[in-house]
């Protein structure tokens, strides 16, 4: 190669090494954001009262949409979870969209369904519904049953038939605990402004499950599961708690987060031509209300948990994270209106380009700069001082990073318990950035070159089931 | 300027002087994360401290609070057991007992937790807002009336939090005497949910509701803060609200108050009232629309059908809703009967509303 290309490498080299330095700094930045933002959370969860919350009228009626597909393995569990909540009013909506396997049935045998009648409140576009259920036993628990459309569109068939003024999305697959709906519902009491809420999720892998709860938290014997732990922790609380204390929440997981009902059938419900319908319904609201000069507040709450299942494979991890990174290109490129627009406030000004130029684009600086650096070093051009400074950013201060996130964890909710899960979380937070992190970059990469090409739809995703504690209930 | 001095002494290049910065920033990042692991490691040693001493005291105190439960005689047993620096614990412990209690016991816990809330009292004015509002919860919890003017002085604090929880636990039916100052503070809450304010107030009980209708009927207040006071009589079922609800519902052309005061009406008006009902059963906003004729389906009867059924039929899906509930509450389920087995448009939501469990 001749000297121009060299130097070339050599100026692309510094670009990464700026990349990583900006990443983990607005990491970093986020964490200790997060950090003041738990420690009040912390102080301000000893002044809750919950059991008052729960039976006082204060709390507004909640309908819990829970689009289904192919979930026969776990969508019993997890309606029984739903049952057991407690929170004074609320309905479940479970919509079954057009599942191939037994999904209906199982929810028909297990919970006593009979034909009903549900007329729709809004007309948001969805495919056709084939018929509505109501339990014998449970009559707060329905079940719309579609044709296949995806999850959004099993979203707004949910929407279209949601009779309260706020409503909550989530998986059929996840677990939500008892408490949860009267935690993520506290921002919607305090301040009238709020129009949506993020919780928390959490890695089910290796939990032990008892009738829909998970009553024995533990670390997964995989090891991919395990390393997603790690992610989700660093995810929920060093990132979204970090950004909601800088008032700048994009996204909001749609497998548990809940939503002021005429704000999203106003801005159009769920978009179904995205992946990512969860980020773009958080990001279009953003959007929504600040060009009406609607007052409006995006929250998130770091203690009201859902509990799902994480894939176990590499393959299906794979899938799964290509979707999540093509749901971001759709999302962002969508509204890319927002990019440093000061319209937009802080969404607009700090959010949404950290996503555009860090998360969206970051994949392919990383990647690229994994080969130039390598190209670099086996070429003999690379001085020893830039060769530490580039492991050192790449590789253990990514490391210590995730170490924040374990912190964070332990000053707060200390969901896993025993002192040899501490040792492992230490340990995963250093493994993880060899091998994993660039596969994950390799998988978000692939996702951005499948949503520039326009691939839609969503892979294959197999569930397992929850390793449960005792028979299900009897039927 | 010292970043300067090194690279001119150094005589450093371009490359190495961004290499240089790049370091030191990736050496203050590194710094800050291990300070976090470190701090994670050592919270774990505290948190486990903690929990075993948690677990000691009540396993200390849990059976013989349960006697002085019990026996109030057994009051200075309890007492005895709590050492001095333990006092803090101890407040804290009894509080997450007191939510479990009402009445007689919550009684003997106040009496039993009385000596060791001095320190509380001093937390009320602790510099941050956070100490003061878990000082609130105690003292409203365990520490009324001793403590009122603490707790009085929270309706005032410049946290809205503080004033918040302040409001919230002097809001109650066994302390009315506080109704009124906890009501002359709504105006701080101006950004709260309307049903969470409303329940409070609702709380205070029924001799509130005097002072609750004279300030729905005062046009000088605040619409919004009118709204809430309807909505917190419609949670207390307060039958003397229905007149001064009509007549505010003549005047008023506010959205928010004509919603609440049409379900304050659906609630507790009579069949006087519905001439000011129905004037706004055909008004352009869904939602007053909507309530009307859920109002209307309330407290009308036969007579009232035909505008119900109309309603059935509106643009609206809430509207048709609430017209074909309010159809079923005015008694005409012979009539959605019928209308299901019909092939009108909604012959399925008749059929809806004959499957669901009335509103309570």
């Amino acid at each position: 190669m001749s000297e121009g290309v060299w130097r070339l490498v050599e100026v692309f080299n510094y670009l990464v090494l700026v990349y990583f330095v900006l990443l983990h700094t607005i990491y970093l930045g986020t964490s200790l954001f997060a950090f003041g933002a738990l420690k009040r959370y912390a102080l301000r969860l000893k002044s809750l009262d919950l059991g008052g919350l729960i039976t006082s009228s204060s709390a507004p009626p909640i309908t819990l949409l829970a689009p289904a597909y192919n979930e026969e393995a776990t969508v019993v569990e997890s309606v029984r979870s739903l049952l057991t909540l407690e929170y004074p009013e609320y309905e479940i909506l479970v919509v079954n969209d057009g599942s191939k396997d037994d999904t209906l049935g199982r929810l028909q045998q297990a919970f006593n369904l009979q034909e009903a009648h549900r007329v729709p409140t809004a007309e948001l576009v969805s495919a056709e519904i084939r018929g509505v259920y109501r339990s014998r036993r449970h009559p707060h628990l329905w079940v719309i049953d579609k044709e296949n459309g995806g999850k959004a569109d099993a979203l707004n068939a949910g929407l279209n038939h949601c009779q309260t003024p706020t409503f909550c999305a989530m998986d059929a697959d996840s677990l939500v605990e008892p408490e949860a709906l009267i935690r993520i519902v506290r921002p919607f009491m305090e301040d009238a402004s709020t129009i949506a809420a993020g919780g928390v999720l959490r890695i089910a892998n290796g939990c032990v499950v008892s009738q829909g709860r998970v009553v024995d938290v533990r670390m997964p014997k995989s090891f991919i599961a395990q390393l997603q732990v790690l992610e989700y922790l660093r995810a929920f609380l060093c990132g979204r708690m970090g950004w909601d204390a800088l008032d700048s929440t994009l996204v909001i997981s749609g497998a548990f987060g809940i939503f002021k009902r005429s704000i999203v059938v106003e801005a159009g419900g769920y978009s179904t031509d995205t992946v990512g319908e969860d980020m773009e319904l958080v990001v279009r609201l953003h959007r929504h209300c600040r060009e009406r000069e609607i007052p409006y507040r995006i929250h998130f709450v770091p203690d009201p948990v859902a509990w799902t299942e994480c894939p176990e494979s590499v393959r299906v991890l794979g899938r799964q994270r290509e979707r999540w990174q093509r749901g971001l290109y759709q999302s962002l490129m969508r509204h890319r209106v927002m990019l440093f627009n000061k319209k937009y406030g802080r969404a607009g000004l700090i959010a949404y380009p950290y996503f555009f130029f860090l998360e969206m684009l970051g994949p392919l600086i990383e990647l690229l700069g994994y080969v130039s650096f390598t190209v670099t070093v086996l070429a003999g051009r690379a001085d020893w001082p830039f060769v530490v400074a580039f492991l050192s950013v790449a590789v253990i201060l990514g490391g210590a990073l995730s170490l924040s996130a374990v912190a964070l964890e332990e000053l707060s909710f200390r969901r896993y318990p025993r002192v040899s899960d501490l040792i492992r979380l230490f340990g995963l937070a250093l493994a993880e950035n060899f091998g994993y992190r660039q596969l994950n970059a390799w998988w978000r990469l692939q996702g951005t070159i499948a949503a520039i090409r326009g691939k839609e739809g969503w892979g294959k995703m197999t569930r397992k089931g929850f390793a449960t504690a005792s028979p299900p209930e009897a039927t | 300027m010292l970043l300067t001095d090194v690279v001119r002494a150094l005589e450093l290049t371009v490359a190495d002087t961004a290499l240089l910065v790049i370091s030191g920033v990736i050496i203050a990042l590194f710094g800050v994360t291990i300070l976090f692991s470190v701090y994670a490691v050592a919270l774990r040693y505290r948190h486990e401290q903690r929990d075993r001493l948690w677990a000691d005291l009540r396993a200390r105190w849990e059976g013989p609070l349960l006697d002085a439960i019990a026996d109030p005689a057994a009051i200075p047993t309890v007492q005895s057991l709590v050492d001095e620096e333990h006092r803090l614990y101890f407040v804290n412990f009894v509080l997450e007992f007191s939510r479990r209690m009402r009445g007689g016991e919550l009684a003997v816990l106040r009496t039993v937790v009385a000596p060791f809330l001095e320190e509380i009292g001093r937390r009320a004015s602790h510099p941050n807002s956070q100490v003061r509002t878990r000082a609130m919860q105690t003292l409203g919890t365990l520490g009324l009336p001793a403590y009122e003017k603490h707790v009085l002085a929270g309706l005032d604090d410049p946290s809205p939090l503080v004033s918040f929880v302040a409001a919230r636990y002097l809001a109650r039916a066994e302390f009315p005497q506080y109704g009124r100052a906890v009501l002359d503070s709504v105006s701080r809450f101006d950004g709260a949910n309307f049903r969470f304010l409303a329940s409070m107030l609702a709380s205070i009980g029924p001799t509130i509701s005097p002072e609750l209708r004279a300030r729905l009927a005062d046009s000088e207040r605040p619409e919004w803060e009118r709204a809430v006071i309807a909505e917190a009589l419609m949670m207390q079922r307060e039958p003397r609200a229905g007149d001064v609800a009509a007549e505010v519902l003549g005047q008023t052309e506010d959205r928010e108050l004509s919603i609440r005061l049409l379900r304050l009406l659906g609630t507790v008006g009579r069949r006087e009232h519905l001439e000011a009902i129905r004037a706004r059963s055909t008004t352009d906003d869904v939602f007053v629309r909507a309530q009307a004729l859920s109002a209307m389906g309330r407290l009308g009867d036969e007579r009232d059908l035909p505008v119900l059924i109309a309603g059935m039929d509106d643009d609206s899906p809430w509207v048709a809703l609430h017209a074909a509930r309010g159809i079923r509450e005015a008694g005409g389920r012979g009539v959605l009967f019928e209308l299901a087995q019909t092939e009108l448009g909604y012959a399925a939501l008749a059929g809806q509303v004959l499957y669901e469990e009335p509103e309570p």
